[in-house]
C-alpha cells in the first residue's frame, strides 16, 4: 500500500493525472468533442510512459470528462457527453432561471461524490460484483435495457403516446446502418456513409443543439427578457442544500455503480435512471424539468458514480462496457497489465496506485471545476444571439470532428430539423435520444438471446435478474400512469 | 390551432409514416436466413408496427377529446411566418456551411456563415461588430482546434482548382 502510495504520488504522476483531468474536463464540456477521443488522441503519448502515470493520465481523461459533460449541459443545453444529457433536462432550466452556477456547483459536488462512492464501492467488492455481472447474459441485459428504456414515461412531460412516439423514432434512427450480426446494410439506400449508421454524438449535436440555436435566434430583437440574465455569479450549493439530498446521492451512486458494472449499459442509462428515481421519489416530482437541483445532482452522481462501476468487470474480467474503457483496456495492455484474476496477485501495487490516481483525478476535477465555474459562468454573459453564432460554428466543428466527415455535418443539419419539427409538434426530444442510446443494445441482445435458445422465447423469461428487471419496468410504467390518473382527478 | 386537431393530423401522419417504414422494411431488409434467428428485418418490422398503433392512439385520441369536449379546447400557438423564416434560414445556413466547409475548406466557409447568419438571420448591421465575430471566431477555432488538438480540419477542394 505505502509503495502504491509512492508511486502515486511521483511527480509525473501527479502531472499526468492532472493533464488527463483538465483534457477530459475540457473534451467533456466542449459538444462534439468526446473524452473517448481524446482517450484515443492520448493514448500514443503513453507509449514511452511508465505504466502508472500513463494510466494515470488516461484514467484523469475517463474522470474529468465523464465530469465534465454537466458544464455545456447546463449553460448551453447541450450535453457534452451522452451520459449528460439528463442533466440538460434541469440544469440548464436552472441555468435559463439564475441558478448557472448552483446548478454546475451541485453537479461538480455530485460528481466528485458519485466517482469516489463507486471507487469505495470497487475496491471492496471488486471480486464478487464481477462474478455476479459475468453471469448476465443476452436475455438478462435485454430485460435490463428495457428497464432503462421504461423511463420514456417519466421524460414524456404531457403526453406517454408522444413519449413513446420519440423513443420508437429513436429506435428507428439507430436501425439505418449496417446490421453488425448478419452484416446486412438496413435502409442506406447505396449510401456508403450511411453503413455506419446515424453517429449517435452528431443526432444528439442536431436534436439538442439546433433547435435552441433557432430558439436564440428568434429571441434576438423581440424585446423579451434575455432567457440568461447578466451578471450570474457563481455559487455552490448550501449545506443544507446537500445535506437534503445527501440520501438520494447514496442511492443514485449505487444506481450508477450497479448499472456501470453491467457491460454494455454505461452513463446514459444510469443517468435517466437516476433522474427518473429522483423525480419519481421526491415530493417536488412536479418541478422537474423546471429547474429543481435534485434533478442536476442525481444524474451528475449516477454518471460519475459508472467510472468505478466500469472498472469492475474492466479490471477483473477484461471486458470493457463503453468505447471509453475500451481505450483504457488498449492501455492496460500497452503497458503489460493484463486484466483478470492474476493482475491482483502480480500488479496489485500498481492497481492500488491506479485507485489513488482516481482519487486524485476526482481533487483535481473539483478544483479546477470550482475555480473554473466563475469562468464557464461567464460564457452566459456573451449575449445569447452571439453565442448562438458560436454554437452553430461548434455543432458543425464537433459532428465533423467525430468521423472528419462532411457528411456528419449534412447528418446532424437534418436531426437538428427534425429536433425543431418534434418539438414543434409537442413531442418531446430527450426520448429520442433514449432510444438512439439504448437501441442497439436492446436488439443485439434480443437477437443473440434467440439464436442462443434456436428461436424459444422462453430464454427471455427464464431467469430470475430477468424476471426481477420485467418487474422494475412493470413497476415503472404502472406508477407513472397511476400518477398520470391521479393527477387528472385533481 | 386546437391541441386535438394537431393530435388527430399527427396521429394520421405517423400512422401514414409506420405504413411508409413497413413498406421500405419489407423491400431493402432482407428477412431471417436461419430458423429461429430474428434477423434483420424483424426489429424494424415491430417498430414500424408499434409506430402505427401510437399514430392510431393519438389520431383516436384527437378525434375522441373532439366528440366529447366540455371545456373549451386547448389552444397552440402556430408558428409564425419569421419563426419559419428563422428555422428554414438556420437548416439552410447548416446546409450551406457544410457544403462550403467541403469545398472552399474551414478558414473560408466559417466567416462567410458566420456572416450570412449575423446580417441574414440576426439582421445586424453593425459590419464591424460581424466582421469582428467572423474573424475572431474563425481564428480562436483555428488555433483551438487545428493548433492545439491537432484535429484535421477540411481544407477544401476549390483550393486545388486555382
Amino acid at each position: 500500500m505505502v509503495a502504491a502510495l509512492i508511486a502515486a504520488l511521483q511527480p509525473e504522476a501527479i502531472a499526468a493525472t492532472a493533464l488527463g483531468s483538465v483534457l477530459g474536463l475540457f473534451f467533456g464540456a466542449i459538444p462534439g468533442l468526446t473524452f473517448s477521443m481524446a482517450l484515443a488522441l492520448m493514448l500514443p503519448f503513453t507509449f514511452g510512459m511508465p505504466a502508472v502515470p500513463a494510466m494515470a493520465l488516461l484514467l484523469g481523461i475517463y474522470v474529468g470528462g465523464m465530469t465534465g459533460g454537466s458544464v455545456s449541459a447546463i449553460l448551453l443545453g447541450i450535453p457534452g457527453t451522452p451520459s449528460a444529457a439528463a442533466t440538460v433536462l434541469d440544469g440548464h432550466p436552472m441555468a435559463r432561471n439564475g441558478q448557472a452556477g448552483v446548478a454546475l456547483g451541485a453537479a461538480v459536488i455530485a460528481s466528485a461524490f458519485g466517482g469516489l462512492f463507486s471507487l469505495a464501492v470497487m475496491m471492496m467488492l471488486l471480486e464478487q460484483v464481477s462474478a455476479l455481472a459475468i453471469r448476465f447474459g443476452p436475455a438478462e441485459i435485454f430485460a435490463l435495457v428495457l428497464f432503462g428504456l421504461s423511463t420514456i414515461c417519466g421524460l414524456a412531460e404531457r403526453s406517454m403516446v408522444r413519449g413513446l412516439v420519440a423513443g420508437v423514432l429513436g429506435l428507428m434512427l439507430m436501425i439505418v446502418g449496417l446490421d453488425e450480426l448478419d452484416g446486412v446494410a438496413r435502409l442506406t439506400f447505396g449510401t456508403v456513409q450511411l453503413q455506419q449508421g446515424v453517429n449517435l454524438l452528431v443526432a444528439m449535436i442536431g436534436l439538442f443543439a439546433v433547435p435552441h440555436v433557432i430558439a436564440m435566434f428568434l429571441d434576438h430583437g423581440r424585446g423579451e427578457p434575455r432567457r440568461v440574465p447578466h451578471g450570474v455569479r457563481a455559487r455552490l450549493p448550501s449545506l443544507a442544500q446537500l445535506r437534503q439530498r445527501l440520501w438520494l446521492m447514496v442511492r443514485c451512486a449505487g444506481i450508477g455503480t450497479g448499472i456501470g458494472a453491467i457491460p454494455g449499459t454505461g452513463g446514459p442509462i444510469a443517468a435517466f435512471l437516476a433522474y427518473d428515481h429522483a423525480r419519481r421519489f421526491s415530493r417536488r416530482g412536479e418541478r422537474f424539468g423546471e429547474g429543481e437541483l435534485s434533478g442536476v445532482v442525481a444524474p451528475e452522481t449516477a454518471n460519475n458514480a459508472v467510472t468505478g462501476g466500469a472498472m469492475i468487470p474492466l479490471l477483473s474480467l477484461g471486458i470493457p462496457g463503453d468505447p471509453a474503457t475500451a481505450v483504457i483496456l488498449g492501455g492496460l495492455l500497452i503497458h503489460g497489465l493484463q486484466p483478470g484474476p492474476m493482475l491482483f496477485s502480480t500488479h496489485i501495487e500498481t492497481i492500488y496506485a491506479l485507485y489513488m490516481a482516481i482519487v486524485l483525478a476526482y481533487a483535481v476535477v473539483l478544483a479546477v471545476q470550482l475555480w473554473g465555474i466563475r469562468v464557464f459562468v461567464r460564457v452566459l454573459e456573451v449575449p445569447p444571439h452571439l453565442l448562438a453564432v458560436c454554437i452553430v460554428v461548434l455543432c458543425v466543428l464537433g459532428s465533423y470532428a467525430i468521423r472528419n466527415s462532411t457528411f456528419d455535418v449534412y447528418l446532424m443539419g437534418v436531426m437538428g430539423l427534425l429536433g425543431y419539427l418534434l418539438l414543434r409538434l409537442r413531442i418531446p426530444i430527450a426520448p429520442v435520444v433514449l432510444g438512439l442510446v439504448l437501441g442497439e443494445t436492446l436488439e443485439r441482445q434480443y437477437r443473440t438471446a434467440l439464436i442462443l435458445s434456436e428461436g424459444d422465447h422462453r430464454i427471455f423469461v427464464d431467469s430470475g435478474p430477468a424476471l426481477f428487471f420485467y418487474a422494475l419496468t412493470a413497476l415503472t410504467v404502472g406508477l407513472h400512469l397511476l400518477s398520470v390518473r391521479h393527477a387528472r382527478r385533481r | 390551432m386546437r391541441l386535438d386537431r394537431l393530435d388527430r393530423w399527427l396521429g394520421i401522419g405517423l400512422a401514414a409514416l409506420a405504413l411508409a417504414w413497413l413498406g421500405l422494411a419489407f423491400a431493402y431488409i432482407p428477412g431471417a436466413r436461419g430458423e429461429g434467428e430474428p434477423g434483420p428485418r424483424a426489429f424494424p418490422i415491430l417498430l414500424g408496427v408499434l409506430l402505427f398503433v401510437l399514430g392510431v392512439m393519438l389520431a383516436a385520441a384527437g378525434f375522441g377529446s373532439a366528440r366529447r369536449r366540455a371545456a373549451p379546447a386547448q389552444e397552440i400557438e402556430p408558428p409564425t411566418r419569421r419563426e419559419a423564416a428563422v428555422a428554414a434560414g438556420t437548416f439552410g445556413l447548416l446546409m450551406l456551411y457544410a457544403f462550403l466547409l467541403e469545398k472552399a475548406g474551414f478558414v473560408a466557409a466559417t466567416p462567410v456563415v458566420i456572416l450570412l447568419a449575423m446580417r441574414g438571420l440576426l439582421g445586424l448591421r453593425a459590419w464591424l461588430l460581424n466582421l469582428s465575430m467572423a474573424g475572431g471566431v474563425t481564428a480562436v477555432c483555428w488555433l483551438v482546434f487545428v493548433v492545439l488538438l491537432e484535429t484535421p480540419l477540411p481544407r477544401g477542394s476549390w483550393w486545388w482548382l486555382l
